[in-house]
Parts: C-alpha cells; structure tokens; sequence
C-alpha cells in the first residue's frame, strides 16, 4: 500500500529519499520505521516506476531525487481507480453494518 | 559524503548497520548504506543533542530490520563460507603436510560446495590430482632416480675397469645436464599450475558476491 502512497506523493514532481520518508512518517499509523522505506524507493526504482538522479543540495551532501516513470503513472492510475471502487465498497458494509 | 560530520551515534549506527548488511548484493547494500547516511546527515546535525539522536534512530528503526526489507523479495545467492575457504589451501598443499589424505579433504569440500559450478570443481580437482603435494613428489623423485642411475653406473664401471669409469661418469654429468634445462621447466610449470588453479577457485568465490 506505501508503494502507491510513495507514486502518489511523486505525481506532482521529484522529491529526495528524506523528504519523502519524513512525509510518509508523519501521517500517523503508516510507517513503523524510517528505514524500511529505503528499501521500498529500492525496490520501485528496480521495477521502473520511479527513477532516480542525484542533485546538489544547497546544504549538505548530495541528494538523490526520485521521480516517476511513464510507466509509474500508469501504475499509480489504474489503482487510483481500483482504491476508489474498493474503498466504496468496503464503506458499503461498514455504513450497513452501522445502520442495522 | 563525509562521514566525518555525522553525529557519532549516527557513526555507530552506520557502522553496524554495515555490517547486518554484510551479506546482502554489493550494488543493493552500497544503494541502502548511501540513501541512511544521507538521511542520518538531514536529519542528524553534528552538533544535536544525545536525545534528539536517539529520536532520529529510533525512528529509522533497527539494522537488522532495514536489512530484512531490503533483503526480501529476492532468494540471497549463497556466500562463500569458510568450507570454500579451506577448500583451496586444502586442495594445493594439504597434501604436502598430510599425505594424501589432506588433498582429499580438499577434494569433499571443494564437490560439497554449492558455488562452484561442476567445471570449476573439474579443474580443482584435475589441475594437478594432489596439488604441490605431486610436485613435491615428482621432483624428488626425479632427482632420486637420476642420482641412483647415475651411482649405479659408477658402481659397475668401477667393478669392470677404472678406464670406463671416466667415460660412463661424464656422461652421466651431461645427460643430466641436458635433462635440467626440462626438469626445471616442467618443475616450474608443476608449481604454477596449481597455483593458478587455487587463484582460479579464489576468484570464482569473490565474483558470485558482485551479482545481483
């Protein structure tokens, strides 16, 4: 699931590993450690949904910036489209259940 | 990246952080090694506080966790161990200090390996049968051999007469001669091959570590 939370937060442009971990971490409940999700951006850039390159930061040592791929889009389209049915299915049973 | 300016826990959680990931593929541990060192000097500055560093590391988790995750998802080749490493003196001079029987240990842990590939296990074991064990052996038995002959030859000739004595002594003095110039060069190549065999089976352990 923290795969297409990571796509998502790359829709609008490329982010550095930090700042993409710190912003998965702060939401509540989603990350048990920072440093597993290392791993994780790993692991899309070897599927091809992301890529990577590394840019001077203006203070430190160089980052490395991941951006999506076409085929990252795409990814991240179609379960956007899956995610939306599911969830409105699941809230289905949830709101019955509340009713009965 | 310097390391230099990290914060010495950050310092000490890389160290062990490189070594829970000592066997994961060289390209993926120097990927995972640079992405927390990175994050450990952003989020880390040199000069935080004892508290603030134990805050950064608890949240990035324990080594041996962020190893697991980045081990999964992939069957780790297997890793040269100390059988392979025993394998190769085993196999070159164990039979020099136990006859025979060190070579053959060579021999069950080089075929029980699952690294090297049959024809690796081939020429280990081919290249030369006893390793310097067999040099050893030639080579002082070629100079055993050509010094009984020649020894004998005197003995007899000083039996019949002194005059052939001479004769048969020079010519044992220069087959022998001749004999040197091939006995060195078949000496030096029963020394190298085995080596170069040992060197052979020493690179084949290093390189499955590169895959990924």
């Amino acid at each position: 699931m923290i795969e297409y939370c990571v796509l998502a937060l790359l829709r609008d442009g490329e982010r550095y590993g930090f700042e993409l971990v710190r912003t998965l971490s702060e939401v509540p409940g989603m990350v048990t450690s920072e440093g597993t999700l290392y791993p994780l951006l790993s692991r899309l850039r070897r599927a091809g949904v992301v890529e990577t390159s590394w840019r001077e930061s203006p203070s430190g040592p160089p980052r490395r910036y991941y951006h999506l791929t076409a085929s990252g889009r795409a990814v991240l389209e179609a379960f956007s489209g899956e995610w939306a049915s599911f969830r409105d299915a699941v809230d289905h049973f949830l709101e019955q259940e509340k009713n009965a | 990246m310097n390391a230099a300016t990290l914060h010495p826990l950050a310092r000490d959680y890389l160290k062990r952080l490189k070594k829970a990931a000592a066997n994961l593929p060289r390209a993926r541990r120097k990927e995972l090694i640079e992405e927390i060192e990175s994050h450990l000097s952003e989020a880390l500055p040199a000069g935080a506080s004892e508290t603030e560093a134990r805050n950064v590391l608890e949240r990035l988790g324990e080594p041996a966790e962020i190893v697991a995750e980045a081990g999964a998802g992939q069957a780790l080749a297997p890793r040269a161990g100390l059988n392979e490493w025993l394998a190769i003196p085993f196999l070159l001079i164990g039979g020099v200090i136990i006859p025979v029987l060190g070579w053959f240990i060579g021999v069950v842990l080089l075929w029980s390996s699952r690294i090297w590939t049959v024809r690796d296990k081939l020429i280990g074991t081919l290249v030369i049968p006893a390793g310097l064990a067999t040099t050893v052996f030639l080579l002082l038995g070629v100079g055993t051999v050509s010094g009984e002959s020649c020894s004998s030859k005197t003995v007899t000739t000083v039996g019949s007469r002194t005059v052939k004595t001479l004769s048969a002594n020079s010519d044992c003095v220069t087959s022998g001669g001749g004999a040197n110039y091939l006995a060195i060069a078949l000496a030096v190549l029963l020394v190298l091959l085995p080596v170069f065999t040992s060197i052979y089976l020493g690179r084949r352990l290093t390189r499955t570590n590169t895959a990924e």
